[in-house]
């Protein structure tokens, strides 16, 4: 059986494992049927039910969210801009969101619904001026897009030191906006997934509908046109809908940092390039990333609780080293992306 | 009059285009014969390839007009475009991974509605293409781990899935050995003679376009000029105006075979 294939069907069955995990980890073995019943059955009979029910389900879903969309998105535009270190985080698009939520929420003292609309402007604008200045930077004479990825770094860092400065002026309530400087999941954030969840199930529809043409674009420009494919309209669409999805998902719980970066790379070797195939990979691997980095953050510490971001930031600081070191520092790979 | 005007499938007038300030087209008007293979030939930068890509509509044309069938090029969108006309670029670049397959299955976008992909007929099609190009076997294999010359058949086989009248082929051959070279050509020739298909193809190399094409057309800085079949067309006062270089010309087994002669200077201007 091809390898392709494998990884697909794989999958699936680690997701749903994952899930477990992610929902039943910490309770007693003898309590198992009892629980998996009351999730099915959606009613909580014991005070361990109504945990599992209302604070961890909830979590579950919200890092099935923010896993698949941050991968798939991550998938799409190192695609479009051709550079393996491409992603929200990378890219500015995270910071952006983040910043003009919290500028929102601390200055305008907007309710949590413009809050979402805040950080899908965000997104934009960070991605948006991560672009110009590296138009600025002469991006057009550096083939390897390493402009592209330094003006990422240059804008998130002035994005998150401008979160920094509004959240330091508010003692008051700065703790509660915490986790829009490190991605967070808490149960309580499911209102916001209430809210928001259809952008990123619109970003969902688009790529799918765009994976064929966007995988002719990577053929180059020239190519994918002469096969029939707009390739203006179809790369702008993409990139809106990656950067949108993005920013639903910080809008959800803050930036849970380099999921975008890293699980394109963990699919690309086992599904390859082709879009059709990669895109479902990415959004179930993404999902499977983020259930066990959850676990994880809970688990590590107990009693205390990570930030589901920091676990991810951790992991894909080390993942965003070695793409450095295999991609720019290493003469014999510089054609292999 | 009638009749010669209806074989002509494909035609540029008076056209001209430029990359910013360089005029790389300057008045040219050719005309692609149907079920014919023409060869553009002529020396480096002389606009060949630029040729190729202004009636793909990759180069702004700011005078004169490409005419499809009496339709102008520019007016055709291009999903519509990609039914009619197949391009393969000079330097075909593969994403990693992608088997020969996908790529042949990629090929035909433009057939497929937005949900769904290739259909009964489309799938048979493909089979015949790999069957043409003789990659029958390799369906499953990553295009970049092929040899060179199965390489450049799979690119014309994606061409080929395309299932256009018209395939542009820019420098087909130009970085295989001799022997692939001929055997990548035997089978663009079976294109127009098995599938009826109109081919223009950019080549360097003079004896390869007597060999192989039935039309040329000679270019140089940004001009045409001359064209025609190509028993009439390559002759020393034409290919001494094109290359600055003078030859022998002298058929042999029906064909014409060039042969430059030694200039006994180390340096042409």
């Amino acid at each position: 059986m091809e390898r392709r294939t494998i990884f697909l069907l794989a999958v699936l069955p680690l997701l749903v494992v994952a899930l477990a995990l992610n929902l039943l980890v910490g309770y007693r073995p003898e309590d198992m049927p009892g629980l998996i019943g009351a999730v099915l059955r959606f009613e909580a009979q014991s005070y361990e039910e109504a945990v599992l029910l209302f604070q961890r389900l909830p979590r579950s879903l919200i890092a099935i969210y923010v896993g698949s969309i941050a991968a798939a998105s991550g998938f799409v535009l190192q695609s479009l801009v051709r550079n393996p270190l491409a992603s929200p985080a990378t890219m500015g698009v995270n910071a952006g969101a983040a910043l003009f939520l919290v500028a929102g929420a601390l200055v305008f003292d907007i309710g949590p619904a413009l809050q979402g609309v805040a950080a899908l402007a965000g997104a934009l604008a960070g991605f948006v001026s991560c672009i110009v200045i590296a138009r600025f930077a002469g991006r057009r004479n550096d083939p390897r897009g390493l402009s592209l990825i330094l003006s990422g770094a240059l804008v998130s860092m002035l994005f998150t030191g401008m979160t920094n400065a509004f959240l330091l002026s508010d003692p008051a309530r700065r703790s509660e906006f915490l986790s829009w400087v490190v991605g967070t999941i808490n149960h309580a954030y499911i209102d916001r997934l209430a809210m928001f969840w259809w952008v990123g199930a619109a970003a969902i529809v688009a790529f799918l509908l765009l994976a064929r043409p966007l995988t002719l674009i990577l053929f180059g420009a020239e190519k994918a046109a002469s096969t029939g494919v707009n390739v203006p309209l179809v790369s702008r669409i993409a990139i809106l809908a990656a950067v949108l999805g993005s920013g639903s998902v910080v809008a959800v719980c803050g930036p849970i940092g380099f999921v975008g970066l890293i699980v394109p790379h963990m699919v690309r070797p086992f599904v390859g390039n082709n879009l059709v195939f990669a895109l479902p990979a990415s959004l179930a691997t993404g999902a499977v990333v983020c259930l066990l980095a959850d676990v994880f953050a809970r688990e590590a510490l107990y009693p205390y609780v990570l930030s589901t971001g920091l676990v991810t930031d951790l992991i894909g600081g080390v993942v965003f080293v070695i793409i450095v070191k295999r991609f720019y520092l290493t003469p014999a790979n510089r054609e292999a992306a | 009059m009638q009749k010669v005007k209806r074989s002509i499938l494909l035609e540029t007038r008076h056209v001209t285009a430029a990359y910013g300030k360089l005029e790389v087209l300057s008045d040219v008007s050719v005309r692609f014969r149907k079920g014919r293979l023409t060869a553009v030939a002529g020396p480096n930068g002389c606009g060949k390839s630029s040729l190729l890509k202004a009636i793909m509509g990759f180069l702004p044309v700011s005078g004169g007009e490409i005419v499809l069938e009496g339709e102008p090029v520019a007016r055709i969108g291009r999903k519509k475009l990609a039914r009619r006309i197949a391009y393969l670029p000079q330097d075909c670049f593969c994403p990693d991974y992608m088997t020969l397959g996908e790529l042949i299955e990629l090929a035909g976008y433009s057939r497929y509605a937005l949900v769904g992909g290739p259909s009964e007929r489309d799938r048979a099609l493909y089979r015949q293409v790999l069957e043409t190009v003789g990659l029958s076997d390799r369906a499953g294999f990553p295009v970049n781990k092929l040899s060179g010359g199965q390489r450049q058949r799979a690119w014309i086989a994606m061409v080929l899935a395309q299932d256009t009248d018209i395939v542009l082929l820019d420098e087909p051959v130009n970085h295989l050995d001799m022997k692939y070279q001929f055997a990548v050509l035997e089978l663009i020739r079976e294109l127009t003679e098995i599938y009826g298909k109109t081919v223009v193809a950019v080549l360097h190399d003079l004896n390869l376009t007597t060999t192989f094409a039935d039309d040329v057309v000679l270019m140089r800085s940004g001009k045409c000029v001359t064209s025609g079949p190509v028993a009439e067309t390559v002759t020393t006062g034409n290919v001494e105006r094109v290359f600055d270089l003078k030859t022998q010309i002298f058929p042999r087994d029906g064909r014409l075979v060039c042969f430059p002669e030694r200039s006994g200077q180390a340096a042409v201007s």
